[in-house]
């Protein structure tokens, strides 16, 4: 769980590249992260061009993201945030890693217990952070890939709530298509 | 400050955070799932937690994720996890019966019902059917790669009986049991095995008007709506000719009932979108032939009573002298020679002996022993197509 290394002084890295600070939703912890990570947030980037260019100084608050979470997100930013950190630059320019070791880091990633993948699934889509979002929908569709229905509701702790002729129903199609 | 060291800071009020059980998300949306009633008061808040959370997830990306395996499933057997998927819960069989298109937009099987509805109106579905002689059964498969026949995925089951007055043949979606209890449709011969219709277990299309006549009273009072007991609707009538004092193969012609013309011109063919709610006593025998023995569908009429309906009749081989055989093109799908073997097209279009390749709503020919292959497109259905492909095997009309 490395998080990427930035020799950074107070408000920007020694090579003076912006950052941006991120709050989580109680309060309770302040993140300093590089603006080209913090930007592959749409989310963020638009309460940035909402308040201004002076806000950011006391930080960003996200009211629907929780300490760990956040602490999480930033780290898959932090890894796949471009090179450059210019901000008209960041959609377009390619991550500052390579292509393999980031694809080892997204594996590595997303192994984590089911509830953890739940508040990042939903932060990636509160956050608008396209690869995370694609990474954590596509983790959970290759979870339910091959699982019968009773199956995937035991992973997922899901009830079923149908009616006897749905159950019938769902028995019948399960027996047809298994 | 370095990013790194500002994590070793936050993280003993991280553990303190989640030890009070903040670590809750909430979604910044109402929707997702009703979770009223849901809190459980018992369990440990971790797994309480675990178990709500997945159970409200926002629609908008339960539908992200069901669209990918819907996507990335689209061949047999990996579908299963469509099909899965809609038996998860309610709001999970919502998103999934939303994202499923029929066959005629997708080509695809997915829920047995698509084997009701329509094919596709441009590249046909291709699909194999193998015998059993031993035990007078016949199995429908759709191919699970691109060789013309596979494991294959398993579509419906057919078994043959004969009874006093022809053949019988129960459709079923139960490859180990074609029973009357299991049975979508069936379709009877006469006793020569010139002339056979195609009944459907159930209404075929909303609004299937029963005349009166000599069997309103077995079918009269079914009422089309969830829950009505399965009956016999016939759909469709196949007579077979042949031609004697001449060599050309014998003639086939399909009336489909349920299909109005108007639906390869410019309309749409009634589609089934579920199955009824099945009651166990519901599939009561319908003794068609009581009377007289003889075959006599007049006592039901459909919704397109009056309007005219679709023929289907068997395109004309071409005599090759050097040959010396009558030939079909049937594009490498059917590799044995077999007096079996058909292309029918919708017959009143144009001339039968000039038809392009593309009006062929049905193949059907033998590729080895015991295996057939069986193409269909728009506007009838893999169920229609099978049903018509198992009277080939039946009818005693051959070339002279």
């Amino acid at each position: 769980m490395a998080a990427a290394a930035d020799s950074s002084g107070d408000g920007g890295t020694s090579s003076g590249e912006k950052t941006i600070v991120l709050v989580s939703s109680d309060n309770s912890a302040r993140f300093e992260v590089r603006e080209a990570a913090a930007l592959l947030s749409q989310t963020v980037r638009r309460m940035i061009d909402e308040a201004g260019a002076d806000a950011s100084g006391d930080g960003i608050t996200l009211p629907d993201v929780d300490a760990k979470t956040l602490a999480k997100v930033l780290e898959y930013c932090n890894k796949h945030a471009p090179a450059s950190s210019s901000s008209s630059a960041a959609e377009a320019a390619p991550p500052a890693e390579g292509e393999e070791d980031l694809e080892r880091f997204d594996r590595e990633f997303v192994r984590v217990d089911m509830g953890t993948l739940y508040s990042l699934v939903t932060a990636a889509s509160y956050l608008k952070i396209e690869g995370l979002l694609n990474l954590t929908c596509q983790t959970i569709a290759d979870m339910i890939k091959g699982k019968t229905p009773e199956q995937i509701r035991k992973t997922l702790g899901i009830t079923s709530e149908f009616t006897p002729e749905e159950e019938d129903e769902v028995r019948r199609e399960n027996a047809w298509a298994f | 400050m370095p990013f790194s060291s500002m994590i070793q800071e936050m993280k003993g009020e991280i553990g303190a955070i989640s030890s009070r059980g903040l670590l809750r998300f909430r979604s910044d949306r109402p929707g997702g799932h009703a979770a009223a009633g849901r809190a459980p008061a018992a369990e440990p808040p971790g797994e309480a937690l675990r178990e709500s959370c997945w159970a409200q997830v926002p629609p908008e990306l339960l539908r992200m994720v069901l669209a990918r395996v819907e996507d990335e499933e689209a061949r047999w057997p990996g579908r299963s996890a469509v099909v899965a998927s809609a038996g998860v819960c309610r709001c999970w069989r919502a998103v999934v019966k939303e994202l499923v298109r029929v066959p005629e937009a997708s080509g695809k099987f997915t829920f047995p019902i698509s084997l009701k509805q329509p094919g596709p109106r441009d590249a046909p579905i291709k699909c194999f059917i193998r015998r059993n002689r031993a035990t007078q059964s016949y199995s429908l498969c759709v191919g699970v790669t691109d060789a013309l026949a596979d494991d294959g995925k398993f579509l419906l089951a057919a078994r043959r009986s004969r009874r006093p007055a022809g053949t019988e043949y129960l459709i079923s979606l139960d490859a180990k049991n074609t029973s009357k209890g299991t049975c979508i449709g069936k379709l009877r011969s006469n006793f020569l095995g010139t002339k056979f219709i195609v009944y459907d277990a159930h209404p075929p299309c909303v609004g299937a008007v029963v005349s009166k006549g000599p069997y309103a009273h077995m079918i009269g009072s079914a009422q089309v709506s969830p829950g009505v007991p399965a009956g016999n609707y016939p759909i469709s009538h196949i007579s077979y000719k042949a031609t004697f004092g001449s060599r050309v193969p014998r003639k086939m012609s399909c009336v489909m009932d349920s299909i109005p013309v108007s639906a390869i011109k410019g309309g749409t063919a009634p589609m089934q979108t579920e199955f009824p709610s099945i009651n166990s006593n519901s599939f009561a025998s319908v003794p068609f032939f009581r009377k007289s023995g003889r075959l006599d569908s007049s006592g039901v009429q459909l919704a397109t009573q009056n309007e005219a309906k679709i023929v289907l009749k068997n395109k004309s081989p071409r005599w090759h002298e050097p040959l010396q055989c009558w030939c079909l093109n049937f594009h490498g799908r059917v590799t044995v020679a077999s007096v079996k073997n058909f292309q029918l097209v919708a017959s009143g279009e144009s001339d039968l002996n000039n038809q392009d390749d593309d009006d062929v709503i049905l193949q059907f020919g033998k590729v080895g022993k015991d295996l057939f292959t069986m193409d269909y497109r728009y506007p009838i259905s893999a169920f229609q197509a099978f049903a018509i492909c198992l009277s080939s095997f039946d009818t005693k009309i051959t070339r002279e």
